[in-house]
């Protein structure tokens, strides 16, 4: 566990009581954990104080006499004497409610916010009655969007500075902005320039009133009718708290909840607004097996798994692989790990799709970092993906750390990435250079010496992963083998998906057994088998080596579970190969996509929001996820299905339900030994627990390898990195984000540009090995020379998967 | 009684071209920028501002010398001239930076080698263009003498001096709105603590100091502290640049020692009532302060200390004066106008409570008023300034929100009838 | 980006202008009022693009431009007349008749307060304190200061202006010709004068009268 400095403690009397506070803690704050409520509206505990809305009005007594003042930037000294119900504290705070009527519509009756608005609550227990207030109020035009996601509603705003300090100083998107001053103060946009920031809808949420509302919740439903929910997003595998609301079981919203450890309450809209994908009509909702002419029917649950039994029955459990299984709950995933290695007796496992690191590196470290380690480090080297693209939630706490708490950051991206423009150091390199940088930055090149400098003083965090879909995973590896030589750096090495850390726990890995223990420790695997009885003692074939395994036919069947190897993986031809060769392909999956259209049979399985278990993110920190709406038709939780095929298939899952499946991770899988959930359910472990290292993997030798990306004969490497609005099937199904993924260009230096003889805007042909791609031609100075850009997980640009060297040329016909 | 002209005695001997180095330099200027950097060490010249005693000229009075003393040794640090004079009724910093612009200047070089500054700026309100010429060319001038810049005078003291003019914003004389501006952003006022002596310019110790106060640093240097303190009275020494303006036969700026008395500053120095009318009210201190009244306050002395005691404030030095035909209401209106015009909106009393001040009074005046709304002014100024005592409680972050206050209350204490006779006026139906 | 490919419709003076500003600061964003001074003088108000450019120039985004430029009364979103004149309506102006003049300006010069003559001559605004107190009422053309004037005066100023149509605003000239009481002993005369509604200070829009000291 990080430690933090333990602050010097000062007791201080709130109405009369003594209590012991850290020194120079807010009162506000102080007050509030002691029991004692003081009314605020801008005071936000993640943001700096203003001390504008002027609500939190207390008393203090001072060497210089009783003052009257605000509470929440009144940081709390020895012997203080704080009075927060004075009479002059009760007036002061009934005028302040007042002013701040005087101008606010009455129209809480149709406001999204109404029946939780503090300004509505306030006026109930503090407020004047009767209005004094003769004159006409402030007028304005009613909402006007500020995005595709925000409208804003400016006569209800109450000036509070809280979105447009979250913008500014927690997002770094100051795009919404004071205009004008005094009385005509309004919070706007610059003309043609939407809020568009992926932390938008923060700005709803931390709204005290219903000035800023969210397209998707608009009108549809009021606050008394939602059931609300603790739960994790599982957007990414930063394990963002938030708290899902339904009306009529229907998921309306989704809001950030403040866990300290993870996303401090902060969501990116992607977490915010995916929830629609759920309700679409295009949810599969009964199972469905493909004819002999090669059409989906609906078949009944019966004939669907007698089907998939009777077919991986058919072949041996060797020939059988599995891909996928990112997206389930940790239950689901050890259901499914288990039913692989005992029920199916196969050793080809992966969670992955073949685009990332290795298992043993994800979860196998020993001085592996926790999220918090951001915040404790002197520096931070970040080689990566943009996190802005990949990891919002990691982005804000990066961004958090080197702002806010001063650490210091290098980023090493092929291109300008989100941090940028906080980092310290930048350092930019054409994608298959990475080995270079990496040695010269291990030696003592000059070139680097400043970046040497920061990363040998104090402590380091350094967060690797792939920066981009050309790049080998040995780079990261070797980086994490630098980092791990700097003494007291801790790593944390990223992969994106839900919860893969999950399922690589769950031993859905081709080296790992449950609990992070590798195949080749004896003891361990051993330890397993006195469960589960005996297992194969060779580690299977990664999601590569599976499709390699297809398309020669040395594997026959396929389970994909929430797995889009054609989208998702290396290499969209050989996927497409290898399930075109495979005898039997069964899909888990939530939605038709480009892969299971190969597939034989598909369950309909439930997802996010419909299943109850717990999840693992990017540190290893396990918490709850919970059910509150019901899947859709005939849909059900993934290891009540595999729980049924093992019976068919003669075998014996015994997972009765998922709370079942949970114990017995505690009892097989070393590192989950604490696991329970009622830990993680209530009590002071809500914001989750991270399991210990496991016991079971080697430690890990890496060398700093060069990837061997070449480009020769005019030819630029391709940096392949992936934004945040996707073409991905959930986006895709989630309408008010669907439009929002960027139009696809690629991106070139300007030397490389003009080398070409290119202008920006110009159409391009972009050839690579296997296919090639028309674009607009963006000139950009933030690009490493000899490397073109183009984002990865656009509708119209992963075709382009496999590729890694592009040469780009006028597409003729103008601009 | 005898006093030096500290600030104008060289706009007096060379009425046409004061604000030129070489007429500066003849008349022994820079002489004593000459003798700090040559043989006095930063200490030497702080103790001599601290033993001046000087109050600062800006409006809150607060001793200069003690000011500097406040200042963290951090590293860089900054001295902030603020020339963004905007309080109504004051023109005083206008004239020091028109006509000895080189005074300033030597002030500003000599208080940022005692304050360890080598990067000061000067901060003159937008409206000032003429002003600000006249600044910035004296700042080329000091430079092409080698006044300012690198190394100055061999002494090893490096200054540079950035002449920065406001966008017109009243909010920006408040020191830390005024900082905020400099730095490229909105004019508000920051929260305090930290004081700008300890976190100010780019989060850097800073001393904002008036443009007044700056001038006065050669005098006191050149003369000695206590030379500077044995003049004027013994709770404000010195001499003020004082800004007569209203119904007076001789409005205008006129440099007194501290300790006259109101009668003798309106009568003898401001010449009178214009057309022999009688007195009816002042406002001693610039817009913010409140009024005085001829029953009970012409024989109070101009002192910082003597006006406290009275209920009001000398503050910005602006002395407006009203004679016995002004309309108080309509007096008191434009001047609550300006505090909500010029609210910077951050916090909800001053936002709101001016601006409904002003509505209120402008019904009052437009025969719309109500008996209710007496009450109501004085609970919105309640509201404002809790207790409506002097100096005024705030419930908001600067005291620009509480200054809006004072004219209210003026009128309520003084001139209640008035008010009553207006809400009598409404009452009654209009006739034809 | 090179600083001329941000501004490339700014008058080579300005473009100098601006890249002295940008160095006269420790950090890049305290020269953004400076530069909104510039891009002002170089569109004849505050448009989008001059914002636009601004922000490039700073490095803030176009919003904190805007937020910042709304929040002083000198940075002009509208179209600005040739000649704006601000009539001072604050107390000690007001105590001296300030109103009538305002009145009397709006008159001759057929522009309200607030809006801009439909030839485009004038635009006409009342302020508050100006610092001319002890010369009350007071006026400003294009920030150039007029003391102690009255109606009478207010209205041939404008017609001055209409007739003579100054390229350069002197406030010395125009104290001569068209004002009173002053707060102080003004000296000696300026050559220096405005060339555009915005503040004539040297690195603005400042420029000296031809033929004369
Ligand atoms: C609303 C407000 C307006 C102010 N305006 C000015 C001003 O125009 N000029 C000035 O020097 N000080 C002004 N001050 C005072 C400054 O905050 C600060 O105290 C002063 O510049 C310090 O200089 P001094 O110590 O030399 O007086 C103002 C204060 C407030 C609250
Ligand atoms: S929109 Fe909401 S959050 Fe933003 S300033 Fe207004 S009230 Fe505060
Ligand atoms: S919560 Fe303290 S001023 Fe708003």
């Amino acid at each position: 566990m990080p430690e933090r400095q333990p602050a010097e403690m000062v007791t201080i009397t709130i109405d009369g009581a003594a209590v012991e506070v850290p020194a120079g803690e807010m009162i506000i704050k102080s007050a509030e954990d002691s029991g004692t409520y003081i009314p605020r509206f801008c005071y936000h505990p993640r943001m700096k104080p203003v001390g504008m809305c002027r609500m939190c009005l207390v008393e203090v007594e001072t060497p210089r006499g009783r003052i009257l003042t605000t509470a929440c930037n009144m940081p709390a000294a020895e012997e203080m004497i704080v009075d927060t119900q004075s009479e002059v504290v009760q007036k002061a705070q009934e005028g302040i409610l007042e002013f701040l009527l005087i101008n606010h519509p009455l129209d809480c009756p149709v406001c999204d916010k109404g029946g939780e608005c503090p300004l509505q609550d306030q006026t109930v227990a503090y407020g004047p009655g009767e209005s004094r207030f003769v004159e006409e109020k402030r007028h304005y035009e009613k909402p006007i969007p500020l995005s595709d996601l925000v409208l804003m509603d400016r006569e209800r705003c109450i000036l509070c500075a809280r979105c447009t300090r979250f913008s500014e100083e927690v997002s770094g998107d100051p795009l919404i902005e004071f205009v004008g001053r005094g009385y005509s103060t309004q919070v706007i946009t610059f003309p043609d320039e939407p809020f568009a920031s992926y932390f938008s809808g923060n700005t709803v949420e931390i709204c005290p009133v219903g000035a800023l509302t969210a397209k998707p919740y608009r009108f549809k439903a009021r606050p008394w009718d939602l059931d609300a929910i603790e739960s994790v997003s599982m957007v990414d595998s930063s394990g963002a708290s938030v708290s899902i609301e339904t009306s009529q079981n229907e998921v309306v919203r989704i809001n950030g909840i403040d866990n300290d450890k993870t996303n401090h309450g902060w969501l990116s809209d992607k977490d915010r607004f995916i929830f629609q994908a759920i309700h679409s009509d295009e949810r599969l909702m009964t199972p469905m097996i493909r004819n002999e002419a090669g059409v989906l029917h609906a078949a009944t649950w019966g004939e669907a798994l007698d089907l998939v039994a009777d077919q991986l029955g058919s072949v041996r459990g060797d020939e059988v692989a599995s891909i996928g299984g990112a997206n389930s709950t940790n239950e689901e995933a050890f259901a499914l790990s288990k039913f692989l290695r005992t029920v199916v007796v196969t050793p080809h496992v992966d969670a992955q799709v073949g685009d990332s690191l290795r298992p043993e590196l994800l979860v196998g470290l020993s001085n592996r970092a926790e999220i918090d380690d951001i915040d404790l480090a002197d520096t931070i080297l970040l080689w990566a993906g943009d996190l802005k693209e990949e990891f919002p939630s990691l982005y804000l706490r990066v961004r958090h750390a080197v702002t806010e708490l001063g650490a210091k950051l290098i980023v090493v991206h092929p291109r300008r990435a989100g941090l940028d423009d906080v980092a310290t150091l930048t350092v930019r390199y054409r994608p298959g250079d990475g080995g270079e940088v990496l040695r010269k930055l291990a030696s003592n090149d000059e070139k680097y010496a400043a970046a040497r400098n920061l990363l040998s003083e104090g402590k380091v965090t350094a967060i690797v992963g792939l920066p981009g879909r050309t790049e080998d995973a040995a780079l990261p590896e070797a980086v994490a083998a630098y980092a791990n030589s700097l003494p007291g750096a801790k790593i944390l090495p990223l992969a994106r998906r839900g919860n893969v850390f999950g399922a690589l726990d769950m031993g859905l890995a081709p080296t790992l057994l449950p609990g992070r223990v590798h195949v080749g420790n004896a003891a361990g695997r051993a330890e397993l088998e006195s469960h589960w009885g005996p297992l194969p003692a060779d580690a299977g074939r990664d999601t590569n080596g599976i499709l390699a395994g297809l398309v020669s036919g040395e594997l026959k069947a396929l389970l994909m579970v929430g797995a889009d190897p054609v989208r998702d993986g290396r290499d969209p031809r050989e996927a497409r190969r290898a399930l075109s060769s495979a005898d039997f392909v069964v899909s888990f999956d939530m939605f038709l996509n480009d892969s299971n259209q190969y597939a034989s049979v598909i369950l309909p399985v439930d997802g996010f929001a419909e299943t109850e278990g717990s999840v693992t993110n990017v540190e290893g920190r396990v918490q709850k996820v919970n059910r509150i709406v019901p899947g859709p038709g005939q849909s059900r939780a993934l290891w009540s299905i595999l729980d049924e095929l093992s019976v068919r298939m003669g075998g014996q899952l015994g997972a009765g339900n998922a709370a079942a499946i949970a114990k017995e991770i505690a009892t097989v899988a070393p590192a989950y030994r604490s696991f329970n959930w009622d830990r993680i359910e209530w009590g002071p472990e809500r914001d989750g627990v991270v399991m210990p290292d496991g016991d079971g993997v080697q430690p890990l030798q890496y060398e700093p390898s060069d990837p061997g990306l070449k480009a020769a004969g005019g030819r630029l490497t391709l940096h392949f990195g992936r934004v945040l609005y996707d073409g991905g099937t959930r986006i895709a199904h989630s309408p008010s984000l669907a439009a929002l993924a960027p139009d696809p260009a690629v991106h070139l230096h300007p030397r490389d540009a003009s080398a070409l003889a290119l202008s920006d805007g110009q159409i391009v042909d972009v050839v690579g090995d296997e296919a090639s791609l028309h674009l607009p031609l963006r000139i950009d100075a933030t690009m490493a020379e000899g490397a073109a850009y183009i984002p990865a997980n656009l509708d119209s640009t992963w075709v382009f998967g496999a590729t890694q060297v592009v040469s780009i040329a006028n597409a003729g016909g103008g601009e | 009684m005898s006093f030096p002209l500290i600030l104008t005695q060289r706009m007096i001997d060379h009425p046409a071209d004061s604000h030129l180095i070489d007429v500066y330099e003849g008349a022994g200027g820079y002489d004593v920028m000459r003798k700090v950097l040559s043989g006095m060490t930063p200490e030497q010249v702080v103790a001599e501002v601290k033993s001046a005693n000087i109050q600062g000229r800006g409006g809150a009075a607060f001793p200069a010398g003690i000011k500097w003393g406040f200042l963290a040794p951090a590293e860089p640090r900054y001295l902030v001239v603020n020339g963004d004079e905007s309080e109504p009724g004051t023109f005083k910093d206008r004239q020091l930076l028109e006509r000895d612009p080189h005074q300033l200047i030597e002030g500003v070089i000599i208080s940022s080698f005692a304050l360890g500054v080598n990067h000061a700026f000067i901060y003159i309100r937008g409206e000032y263009p003429k002003p600000a010429r006249r600044v910035q060319q004296a700042v080329e001038a000091a430079y092409a003498k080698g006044h300012l810049g690198h190394n100055i005078m061999g002494s090893g003291f490096d200054l540079d001096v950035t002449v920065h003019l406001g966008g017109g914003a009243y909010i920006c004389g408040e020191e830390t709105a005024l900082l905020n501006s400099l730095e490229g952003l909105r004019g508000e006022p920051r929260l305090k603590p930290p004081f700008p002596a300890v976190e100010g310019l780019y989060a850097k110790p800073t001393i904002v100091n008036n443009v007044e106060t700056i001038s006065n640093i050669p005098w006191i240097i050149d003369n000695g502290g206590e030379a500077f303190a044995a003049i004027g009275d013994e709770n404000s020494v010195g001499t003020r640049l004082f800004s007569l303006s209203g119904h007076l036969k001789k409005p205008g700026n006129v440099e007194v020692p501290m300790g006259l008395t109101w009668r003798e500053l309106i009568y003898d120095i401001g010449g009178g009532i214009r057309d022999d009318r009688e007195l009816k009210t002042w406002v001693p201190g610039g817009a913010s302060a409140p009024w005085f009244v001829p029953e009970h306050h012409l024989d109070v002395k101009v002192t910082k200390d003597d006006v406290a005691h009275a209920g009001s404030m000398l503050g910005s030095g602006a002395v407006i004066v009203m004679d016995e035909t002004t309309n108080v209401v309509a007096a008191a209106h434009r001047i609550v106008k300006f505090f909500a015009h010029e609210s910077c909106g951050q916090c909800t009393p001053c936002r709101e409570g001016t601006t409904w001040l002003e509505n209120i009074l402008w019904r009052l005046l437009n025969g719309a008023g109500r008996q209710s709304d007496i009450e109501l002014l004085l609970d919105i100024c309640d509201n404002i300034s809790p207790g409506l005592a002097w100096p005024p409680k705030m419930t908001t972050i600067c005291p620009l929100g509480p200054s809006a206050v004072s004219p209210i209350t003026s009128i309520m204490t003084h001139f209640r009838d008035e008010v009553q006779a207006m809400v009598d006026l409404a009452a009654e139906p209009a006739s034809a | 980006m090179t600083l001329a490919a941000v501004i490339p419709d700014w008058t080579s003076p300005n473009q100098e202008r601006a890249r002295k500003l940008l160095d006269a600061y420790p950090e890049r964003r305290s020269a953004v009022m400076p530069l909104l001074y510039l891009a002002q003088l170089e569109h004849g108000h505050l448009t989008d693009s001059g914002m636009t450019q601004v922000a490039e120039l700073t490095g803030l985004t176009p919003a904190q431009v805007q937020a910042v430029a709304s929040f002083y009364t000198m940075y002009k979103r509208d179209h600005v007349g040739k000649y704006l004149i601000s009539v001072c309506t604050s107390i000690s102006c007001f105590l001296m008749g300030s109103d009538e003049v305002l009145t009397a300006v709006e008159e001759e010069s057929d522009a309200l307060d607030g809006t801009t003559s439909a030839d485009g001559t004038f635009s006409v605004e009342h302020v508050e304190c100006i610092g001319a107190c002890g010369g009350a009422p007071a006026v400003q053309v294009n920030y150039e200061l007029i003391e102690g004037v009255t109606p009478e005066k207010g209205k041939a100023l404008c017609q001055w202006l209409r007739d003579a149509a100054p390229e350069v605003v002197l406030t010395d000239e125009m104290q001569e010709l068209f004002g009173g009481v002053r707060s102080f002993d003004w000296g000696s005369k300026e050559a220096e004068g405005a060339v555009a509604p915005v503040p004539a200070f040297g690195p603005y829009g400042s420029a000296k009268r031809e033929g004369r000291s």
